[in-house]
């Protein structure tokens, strides 16, 4: 959206900034200003001319990767990808390339390259359009399979070929190279992908087609556009920019990390906004979302380069004066860009659409407000898509056996147990020890209490991709407390459930209060709560707390030695407290009282009745927004038991804490019932398909010996790979059995074509 | 029927703009107790905002709303409720994902301590749906899984499980197969007869002759004419949505005395 076409009466239109779009013209204002802040700041690295020139170069891969993000935004979609194809290309064309692998000439390496791009926004594309998947779980499982995918291909491994690159294909190399002119070639890709982005989007077919669906599908698609096509092609625009810019990284490195491409998302995702796209969709342009990215690129830098300073230190009597980079640790940097991705989508709606600068200029001068624009209510959240009528299955069910089976968590119950005793058949004799089964209980416990929060937020008709990043958030700050500011254990575990709390409140203040989508509210959060926790304990690893701490991640018998009051050994009593630890007594108290509320109290109701249809609702006289509001909060409140829980059965914190974690949840809540365009869910049924995650992440990694003696364990980056594959066949298989009834549809197809063919004979 | 019983809902020069567009000006409108009032009018004629101004789904910027003579500010249909006035959505906003029981008490769940009190939601909806006489297979069915009409009669079973005074149907017979609507119009009068006042938004003249006692006609967010059915016909409602005019417009009564005279 350019400021331009809102703010201007025809009169105002002739002035030169209105011209030129008065949002651009501020970003440049922005970015110069910050950039004189960085000389200002760091002048050892933003002083040199070559500075610049680096930041229009790392710059030029978000940039190629933003304009294909504008398709996507402007279509009403959102990809969240982008980071994992750019890794995937790349390590796709490194293991092709390298000498030790495959070691093939430069174009097949290249051709694989653009294959698994291109398919990566194909698939995005059908599950968005054809399977009618929201976007953001699809390309949000995407992010996470692709990602998956990089860590089991290298293995974790860093490849690099720079001896092969100077022989074979030396001209792809050379895009990463500085050219004769003194910049790099990648910044001539950068702006020829810009420009011809922008003429494709303003001035042909494509373009009008983008914005006609992006404004309003429907409408589009009565006109006779193909919407579909349309969607699946920002979508295969979007994933062959990010090949591109994955193989301009390739080029300029000749080599890869497994680190690649990771967290570009946010910033190609804030690039397009901070350029002036609507999240809501229809607007946006692509010299914004250039700019947007140089913007970005920049506030990166600067929160990396961090700022040189001189200490002062005494050694030995003398003092010396010691040269040191203040800087933010490693993983803090997605908090502030989360914040800036959640500020630019707040933009649109609570500035430029209400005119607040227009007005405050002509209050000030005491002139007449000009209007805001639109009024009335008008909520900037998109229109609730609900999936269909359903044949109510339950009322033509027959004796216990049908009702039990017409329930919406009947798969998962009977998911699980088929998974368990797939378990006890494979390794009978490690699978039926009541050791391992509580075992599995303790994984089963944090995804668990993740997905008791998860089926509130789900059932709502909302969306929590934060819970895992809220639990290493909760954590860190337990840990911090207790280590660095030494904090007694209790006194930390409040401050952590303190500090997930007001991530949920941030959540919920951003979905009710500015009526944000829940998924880019809770995506800010997912980044930021991260980052915070990264920040708070420097990225590194605590361990070492009060035993009285750890105690709550230990078994029952741990805590009653402690108390002193253990039961004799060789009793039943004994065994059973031996077996049963602290955190699942919790989890299942706290899933017997959430489970009483959502099925048999007024605010459970609420909560349908809000998933349902939020408008009836809000007529019925139900507080949709303090509802959901409640809803969320909770949500985090559960990931942050979760996180302290985490910290005291491992007895350290680890900054990767959680990762992943929302996934499992979300999948959890699907598995067992939910819908995820709400209005569905229960506490069994989530517990049900959390057990099934965790069987499946045992089966997984379970030992399996071979026929002849050699033994096979599955790394954990496939078993995140299966983990995402599962949660996209849950969303489509709840879109298309459980609501549209695929299988009552095909049935009554053929008992018809029964029919008629009986009449015939 | 000139000699009336006190008014039980009278708005008296509602106003409303919507930024620079100025949606009603100047409307009044009257209901007696058990008087199905037909409002008429092109698309945009501010009939949908003048029922939300009186339900205080919107707040009016100017003018009164008075219900038993006494002036009211509600803030949202909640309150509005409280005095006996329902509206029923072209929508019907009912939540899919809930059953039939669930959705007549949507907001008012019956209670039995801390929880819901499910035995009794579900005789008193069944009781409901008998009145109304409409055949559902079961108070447990979900609502997404009925036809319009009977999502329908769902809403207005939810709307007369309050006992109200009023009930404003909102286009109530767009959505709805031919038998629907028969049966539709049945159970208004049904209700008429139970002493409930109705207001019935509907581009369908022929619908509103068939049950209403008056019609009243809008067009660009001002009152252009009022008749009583008994006195009026098809054609002249027709030719004052086509061409009336806030000028030349007539109360019921006046343009009664006109004829007699």
């Amino acid at each position: 959206m350019s400021a331009t076409s809102l703010s201007a009466s025809p009169a105002r239109r002739r002035l030169p900034l209105e011209l030129i779009g008065g949002w651009e013209v501020g970003l440049l204002l922005f970015m110069a200003l910050l950039y004189i802040a960085g000389i200002f700041i760091n002048p050892k690295f933003f002083g040199q001319p070559d500075a610049f020139s680096a930041v229009l170069r790392d710059t030029a891969r978000f940039g190629v990767m933003a304009a294909g993000m504008t398709f996507v935004i402007v279509n009403k979609d959102l990809d969240l990808s982008v980071g994992s194809t750019y890794g995937l290309v790349a390590t796709v064309f490194s293991i092709a390339f390298s000498t030790s692998y495959y070691d093939l000439g430069i174009v097949p390496s290249l051709l694989a390259a653009i294959v698994a791009g291109v398919a990566v926004g194909l698939i995005n594309g059908i599950f968005v359009t054809v399977l009618r998947v929201p976007s953001f779980i699809t390309t949000l499982t995407m992010l996470f399979i692709g990602r998956g995918l990089v860590l089991g291909l290298t293995g974790g491994k860093t490849i690099s070929y720079g001896e092969k690159a100077t022989q074979n294909g030396a001209w792809f190399f050379s895009i990463g190279e500085t050219n004769a002119l003194g910049f790099n070639n990648q910044i001539i890709i950068f702006i020829l992908v810009t420009i011809v982005g922008m003429f494709v989007l303003a001035k042909t077919r494509w373009g009008y087609e983008t914005y006609a669906t992006g404004g309003n599908e429907m409408a589009a698609s009565y006109a006779g556009i193909p919407t579909r096509r349309v969607r699946i092609r920002g979508y295969v625009l979007s994933a062959l920019s990010a090949t591109l810019a994955g193989l301009m990284a390739v080029a300029q490195d000749k080599g890869i990390t497994s680190q690649y491409g990771q967290g570009a998302e946010l910033i190609v995702i804030a690039a397009v906004i901070v350029g002036g796209a609507s999240i809501l969709g229809g607007r946006g342009r692509l010299l914004g979302g250039a700019l947007g990215a140089i913007l970005v690129t920049l506030i990166d830098k600067v929160l990396r380069e961090g700022i040189p300073m001189t200490r002062t230190m005494k050694v030995g009597g003398v003092e010396m004066q010691v040269q040191g980079m203040a800087q933010l640790p490693p993983g803090a940097v997605p908090a502030f860009l989360g914040l800036i991705l959640l500020i630019a989508v707040l933009i649109e709606p609570w500035i430029i659409r209400r005119n607040v600068f227009p007005r405050l200029w002509a209050r000030l001068r005491g002139r007449p407000l000009p209007p805001v624009i639109e009024v009335g209510g008008v909520a900037i959240e998109g229109a609730q898509t609900k999936g269909s009528s359903a044949s109510d299955r339950s009322m033509r069910a027959r004796g216990p056996l049908g009702r039990f089976f017409a329930r919406r968590d009947a798969a998962a119950i009977v998911l699980a147990v088929v998974l368990w005793v797939v378990g006890l058949y494979l390794r009978p004799d490690f699978w039926g020890s009541i050791d391992n089964t509580f075992n599995l209980m303790l994984s089963f416990t944090e995804v668990g209490l993740l997905a008791i929060g998860m089926t509130y937020v789900i059932a709502n008709g909302d969306i929590d991709l934060s819970v895992g990043s809220v639990l290493a958030l909760s954590a860190a700050t337990c840990a911090f407390f207790m280590k660095q500011l030494g904090f007694d254990p209790w006194t930390a575990v409040f401050l952590a459930l303190l500090a997930g709390a007001a991530a949920g409140v941030v959540n919920a203040a951003l979905t009710v209060g500015f009526g944000l989508p829940a998924f880019v509210a809770t995506l800010g959060m997912f980044y930021m709560a991260r980052g915070i926790g990264a920040w708070m304990t420097a990225g590194r690893q605590l361990s070492a707390f009060p035993e009285s701490f750890n105690l709550l991640g230990r078994k029952l018998i741990d805590i009653l030695t402690y108390l002193g009051i253990a039961p004799t050994r060789d009793t039943l009593l004994y065994d059973l407290a031996a077996a049963v630890s602290v955190q699942t007594i919790f989890m299942v108290l706290v899933a017997i009282i959430a489970g009483i509320v959502l099925a048999k109290t007024p605010f459970g109701q609420m909560i349908y009745a809000t998933g349902g249809n939020r408008r009836a609702a809000e007529y019925a006289g139900i507080n949709a927004g303090r509802v959901r509001a409640i809803s969320l909060v909770f949500s985090a409140l559960c990931a942050a038991c979760a996180g302290v829980i985490y910290v005291a059965f491992l007895r350290s914190f680890n900054p990767s804490a959680g990762q992943l974690r929302e996934l499992d949840a979300i999948a959890a809540v699907i598995i067992g019932g939910g819908s995820i365009f709400g209005g569905y869910g229960t506490i069994i049924g989530a517990l049900a398909g959390a057990a099934v995650i965790a069987l499946i992440r045992a089966l997984l990694s379970l030992q399996i010996i071979l026929g002849n003696g050699q033994s096979l364990v599955m790394p954990q980056h496939w078993v995140n790979v299966f983990i995402g594959l599962i949660l996209m066949v849950a969303v489509v298989g709840d879109i298309w059995l459980r609501q549209n009834d695929v299988l009552g549809s095909i049935r009554h197809f053929f008992l018809a074509r029964r029919k008629s063919g009986a009449n015939h004979a | 029927m000139p000699e009336k019983a006190p008014l039980l809902i009278e708005m008296k020069n509602i106003s409303k703009a919507f930024g620079p567009v100025q949606a009603l000006r100047d409307v009044n409108l009257r209901l007696a107790p058990g008087e199905i009032l037909g409002v008429v009018g092109d698309n945009s004629a501010g009939k949908s905002t003048l029922m939300k101004v009186m339900t205080g789904a919107y707040q009016r910027d100017s003018g009164d709303v008075l219900v038993d003579g006494q002036p009211t500010h509600f803030k949202s249909p909640h309150e509005s409720r409280v005095h006996g006035i329902e509206m029923i959505y072209q929508d019907f906003a009912l939540c899919g994902n809930m059953d039939i029981a669930q959705n007549i008490f949507l907001g008012r769940w019956p209670r039995r301590g801390l929880f819901v009190d499910r035995r009794r939601m579900y005789a008193e909806a069944d009781s409901v749906l008998k009145r109304l006489k409409v055949d559902v297979n079961s108070v447990f069915q979900k609502v997404e899984s009925l036809s319009g009409g009977r999502q329908q009669s769902v809403a207005i079973a939810r709307a007369i499980s309050f006992d109200p005074r009023v009930v404003v149907l909102d286009e109530p017979t767009a959505n709805l197969s031919v038998m629907a609507t028969e049966r539709l119009l049945e159970t208004m009068a049904e209700l008429k007869q139970h002493g409930v006042a109705q207001i019935i938004i509907s581009h369908r003249l022929t619908d509103i002759f068939e049950v209403g006692d008056r019609i009243m006609v809008m067009k660009r967010g001002q009152n252009v004419g009022d008749r009583y059915i008994a006195h009026t016909n098809e054609a002249e409602v027709l030719e004052l949505i086509v061409s009336g005019t806030p000028e030349t417009a007539l109360t019921a009564d006046q343009a009664l005395a006109a004829k007699a005279a």
